[in-house]
């Protein structure tokens, strides 16, 4: 399989052979090995795979929470590993916005105040950045919730403010593990439609590990992966069918929209 | 919101733990000041009462040994003794009042308003004092205590020289810290003699007073001369030293109450640091995500220090209030119970204020250090696995 570029741009993502090692005691866990892919600008991917297939520790090195055991990364041009542990945090609050299952916000903060958050690593006024959490939540619907408590919000509209948390610092990547994990079918679905306007609209490079089957219909390519490998050709092609089999598209007659399935690429020698 | 929003909202997010942790520090705090003005109290307590050109002569043996009348005499005779007045325990108890007993002494009347000018005794009262074999001068704080007043009659009980003395009270020593009663010695001596029994004819305490501070040295050497090698040896002090060396088993008996107390603090650093580890642990999925986003660690660590120093200085700064309203409330009430004594003459201090609110900062720190660096540490990675 070759290397797949947008002719004139640089991929956002791309990775390079990249494993993932984890030592408990004696024990050696392979989560990761070889994987090689890129990702380019602007584009809804999605990692899919059973537990502990490695979905999770890909979405880590790409978004710069983990760093690999070998191999590189490279990210909106930087490569990850040769930056320090606060040069790593510091390119995450400009690059990486993140969503996460359990919504993760800090209780005691308003929304407005949970979606500032990353602002506070700017140099930003208290108004300007008032008023940027204010446009972030605007754009996920939730004008009307800026002083509402998390505790007071459905967990569809935390999941909400969690995006636009995400959103807010305009970053380069949108990270997301598990976005609609814990949601109900129905605010699922307008999770998953949000981030794909946000995609569509915006031209957010979205990253997103996910279980759920409705993923399908709103993504633009999916990366299988199974025993920390990433699949290729026919077994992707299978791992795919299955996923919309799960759907219900194969069963029911009714199959998601066809988005191209995520390919690896082929590591240079 | 700023940073100190973000932490003020977090030190309110369990208001009871906050609430239960910062009452804890603000007790240390009040306790470790309540402790500190006490030296700093006594010393000014010492510097009110005693004076420096005023020697303190007693036998070498002890307080309840005695010295001969005669040495009176050759002590005035001395160069640079302005006068002297030998003083006699009474051991007076005011039986109406269940037998409480107070500092008394049987006084040279004569040798008092030269030998303590700085007392400012009033003339009349040092003229009645001369007048009235029966005159007796007393402490305002005793006055106080029994609510009594120039010209009242009061009977006191010697249980040292076994009689009962009718007392006419003709003068204060006005000194609101003062509880000395000063009876007529010629009085005392008639009434022992009245039960046939020989007089006086001894001092305990002589009090001598020297016209300049750098002639005490020189005056002390020569009264202990005097009974060198005699069955009266004397061991001369100043009042100031005198009255520092009775109290210095008070000193030391703070010192240790400040160690207690210094203990006392150190099992507060442990359980607000108990607390404050409790607090990251339950907060570590929000820590991670705090560092997924971007906040480096030495952010997420001042963060989580400033809200332990935050809580800790709060509640010292409390503590400190408290023990000025304490100190405070005492002096008020000292003018009127004299019961409390010397503990209504400490007060909060600028030194005292500092220490305190340094204390509370110490404690803050030492209490968050350790769960903040422990929770910055942390690679972030492990913590958004543990925790989701």
């Amino acid at each position: 399989m070759s290397v797949e570029s947008a002719p004139g741009t640089p991929p956002l993502i791309l990775l390079h052979r990249v494993s993932r090692l984890y030592r408990r005691g004696v024990d050696e866990i392979h989560a990761l090995e070889a994987c090689s892919l890129r990702v380019e600008r602007g584009r809804f991917v999605a990692f899919m795979g059973p537990s502990g297939s490695g979905k999770s520790t890909l979405l880590n090195l790409v978004s710069g929470i983990d760093r690999p055991t070998s191999g590189e990364v490279w990210v909106a041009g930087q490569e990850l590993n040769q930056l320090t542990e606060d040069e790593l945090a510091r390119w995450r609050a400009r690059h990486v916005g993140l969503i996460f299952q359990f919504f993760n916000l800090v209780p005691v903060l308003s929304a407005r105040d949970n979606v500032a958050l990353p602002l506070l690593l700017t140099r930003f006024s208290r108004s300007e950045r008032q008023r940027r959490a204010e446009i972030a939540l605007r754009v996920v619907g939730l004008e009307h919730r800026l002083q509402y408590l998390p505790r007071i919000l459905s967990g569809g509209e935390q999941q909400r403010v969690a995006i636009a948390r995400a959103l807010v610092s305009d970053p380069d990547l949108i990270v997301a593990d598990e976005p609609t994990g814990d949601l109900d079918a129905r605010n699922a679905e307008g999770v998953l439609g949000l981030l794909r306007q946000l995609s569509a609209e915006f031209g957010k490079t979205i990253v997103m590990v996910t279980h759920d089957p409705r993923a399908l219909r709103f993504v633009d390519e999916v990366f299988h992966l199974d025993k920390g490998v990433l699949l290729e050709g026919e077994e992707a092609e299978r791992a795919g069918a299955a996923m919309r089999v799960a759907a219900g598209g194969g069963l029911m007659g009714e199959a998601p929209p066809a988005r191209s399935p995520g390919r690896a690429i082929t590591p240079r020698a | 919101m700023g940073y100190t929003g973000f932490v003020i909202a977090n030190l309110l997010r369990n208001p009871l733990r906050s609430a239960l942790t910062g009452s804890a520090i603000a007790l240390a705090v009040l306790l470790v000041c309540l402790l500190l003005t006490m030296p700093a109290g006594l010393d000014a307590l010492l510097t009110s009462v005693a004076s420096d050109t005023r020697v303190g002569v007693i036998n070498k043996s002890g307080l309840v040994f005695w010295m001969p009348y005669s040495l009176m005499r050759k002590i005035r005779a001395l160069d640079d003794v302005a006068d002297a007045v030998g003083m006699v325990w009474f051991g007076g108890a005011f039986e109406e009042q269940g037998k409480v007993t107070f500092p008394s002494f049987a006084v040279e009347v004569e040798h008092i308003p030269s030998t303590y000018p700085d007392y400012k005794l009033a003339p009349e009262a040092v003229a009645a004092f001369a007048r009235y074999r029966d005159g007796v001068i007393v402490g305002r704080q005793t006055m106080r205590k029994y609510g009594w007043k120039v010209g009242d009659r009061v009977t006191l009980r010697s249980n040292v020289w076994n009689v009962n003395l009718d007392l006419r009270i003709v003068g204060e020593i006005p000194r609101d810290s003062s509880p000395i009663v000063w009876i007529n010695r010629e009085y005392l001596d008639e009434a022992i003699k009245a039960q046939g029994r020989p007089g006086l004819g001894i001092v305990m305490i002589i009090w001598v007073r020297v016209p300049s501070p750098d002639r005490v040295n020189s005056v002390m050497l020569r009264i202990d001369e005097l009974t060198r090698n005699t069955d009266y040896e004397t061991t001369s002090q100043t009042e100031k030293t005198f009255f520092s060396n009775f109290l210095g088993s008070l000193q030391g008996f703070l010192q240790i109450l400040l160690m207690v107390t210094a203990l006392v603090s150190l099992c507060i650093v442990f359980i607000a640091a108990n607390t404050a580890s409790m607090a990251v642990r339950e907060r570590a999925g929000e820590i991670g995500v705090l560092r997924a986003i971007g906040f480096r660690r030495r952010v997420i660590f001042s963060m989580l220090l400033a809200e332990t120093v935050v809580l800790s200085w709060s509640a010292g700064a409390v503590g400190v209030g408290l023990a000025w309203v304490v100190t405070t409330s005492l002096k008020r009430l000292g003018g009127s119970i004299a019961a409390l004594g010397p503990l209504g003459g400490f007060s909060v201090t600028p030194g005292v204020i500092i220490q305190g609110l340094v204390l509370s900062l110490a404690i803050g720190i030492f209490a968050g250090f350790a769960p903040a660096y422990g929770a910055a540490r942390r690679p972030v990675a492990d913590t958004l696995r543990e925790v989701f």
